[in-house]
């Protein structure tokens, strides 16, 4: 029999998927749910950590997770769909984006690919895009906390054909209405952004513009941005 | 002639109800049973109240799709086996869990079959070999066996919006909106 309060089914179901990425944070598996293609993302204790903070902090980082996509997909951002939380292991079972690809890996190929034939005008369109869907966030008071090109993923839209961008990744995401968090956010983005794809100002300089475009409190966001770029992520706690 | 009046039958039969194992729980299957123009709702309730009926009595106007309810099944036989249950038995937390909110008899009232009711959806969870105790349940019903896809036609999309708080950006996939809901209600 099952001891009470802990899961000995989970433990035995991890054994048998595929385990697809292991992080500082959690483990990442892929399999069947249900009858669907599911990701299973297990935060797992970390032994250096007092156990009662870290039982609390896990917890926490659970439960802000599945709270940030429900809020996204209530605003209509697209994000995994959530199937099955389980707060005894800690895992979050969400919808496997079938067929999707890394925003990172087509900017990687498209820059590589010199046959298209307008390399720069098709990127341009997906910074817009991804700079309307983070105002958007934004304006939910979503700060994602980890925005990197990894963290979101292209997939043909159902019925329009037309791609789709849908953001993964909300572990380290929070509720915020400060445009100093979301300064951040973006910061952390452009570092990322820059870091990972060479010689692409001009196009985060594009996905800027139109997230500032398209929010009414972005202004007070950008603003932050540039005091961020000046000092960096951590605010000086000198004076 | 012979064959074509019983290949019909054989072929219906196969797709009337669906099981699914549970992933989780490799010894439980789920089955989902659909009637229609149900005629004695009362009787099977009272049976259910009784334990004579060891499964869940569901209002089909409210799922959307045989997903919906192994969500909820599958939530319920995990919260079963941690102990963790919010209400008294197995197949009562699985209308629970259909629930969008924390409130156990509104859950009961809108997600469970009731007097009146001439449709049900009707969830067991058993072993996979146990299958006499739904040749049993069947004989019970005053009603009409369809096929468990045919749930999506009894639906009352307007209620279940209503009920879960969908927005309206949120349509293109009502499913996906219900079944966030029901996963995350214990955090919201």
């Amino acid at each position: 029999m099952a001891v009470e309060g802990t899961s000995v089914a989970l433990p035995q179901f991890l054994k048998k998927i595929e385990l697809i990425k292991q992080g500082a944070e959690a483990r990442v598996y892929r399999g069947s749910f249900l009858g669907k293609p599911t990701i299973v993302k297990e935060r797992f204790p970390k032994l250096y950590r007092h156990p009662l903070l870290d039982e609390k902090l896990t917890h926490r980082r659970t439960v802000q997770e599945v709270r940030s996509i429900l809020r996204c997909r209530k605003a209509g951002i697209s994000a995994p769909v959530v199937y099955f939380v389980d707060y005894t292991s800690h895992c979050i079972f969400l919808e496997d984006i079938v067929g999707s690809i890394t925003v990172r890996d087509h900017i990687a190929s498209t820059q590589l690919s010199s046959a298209q034939k307008s390399p720069e005008e098709h990127l341009d369109q997906l910074a817009q895009k991804m700079g309307q869907i983070l105002a958007k966030m934004h304006d939910e008071d979503v700060v994602h906390g980890d925005l990197t090109t990894s963290n979101m993923l292209l997939k043909a839209g159902a019925e329009s054909g037309e791609t789709e961008l849908v953001l993964i990744d909300f572990g380290l995401s929070y509720i915020s209405a400060l445009p100093e968090d979301k300064g951040v956010d973006m910061y952390v983005l452009e570092k990322a952004f820059l870091s990972t794809h060479p010689n692409t100002e001009a196009l985060f300089e594009k996905l800027l513009k139109a997230y500032a475009a398209s929010s009414k409190k972005s202004h007070a966001v950008i603003k932050k941005l540039d005091e961020v770029r000046l000092r960096g992520r951590k605010r000086s706690m000198v004076g | 002639m012979l064959e074509s009046f019983f290949y019909p039958q054989i072929r219906f039969s196969s797709v009337m109800y669906s099981t699914q194992e549970l992933e989780l729980f490799p010894d439980r299957t789920v089955t989902q049973l659909l009637f229609k123009d149900v005629k004695n709702a009362a009787e099977l309730r009272k049976n259910a109240m009784e334990g004579k009926i060891n499964g869940a009595l569901i209002n089909p106007s409210m799922i959307v799709s045989p997903f919906q309810v192994l969500v909820a099944a599958n939530k319920a036989v995990h919260l079963h086996s941690t102990g963790k249950m919010k209400t008294r038995s197995l197949y009562s937390e699985i209308i629970y869990n259909l629930s969008p909110t924390n409130n156990i008899s509104e859950a009961f009232k809108r997600f469970g079959m009731s007097d009146s009711d001439s449709a049900v959806l009707i969830v067991l969870v058993h072993l996979k070999e146990e299958t006499q105790h739904m040749t049993d349940i069947i004989a019970k019903v005053d009603g009409q066996q369809i096929p468990i896809e045919d749930v999506s036609m009894l639906t009352d999309t307007a209620k279940v919006k209503k009920l879960y708080k969908t927005t309206p950006q949120e349509d293109t996939c009502l499913l996906d909106a219900v079944v966030c809901r029901m996963a995350t209600k214990d955090v919201m």
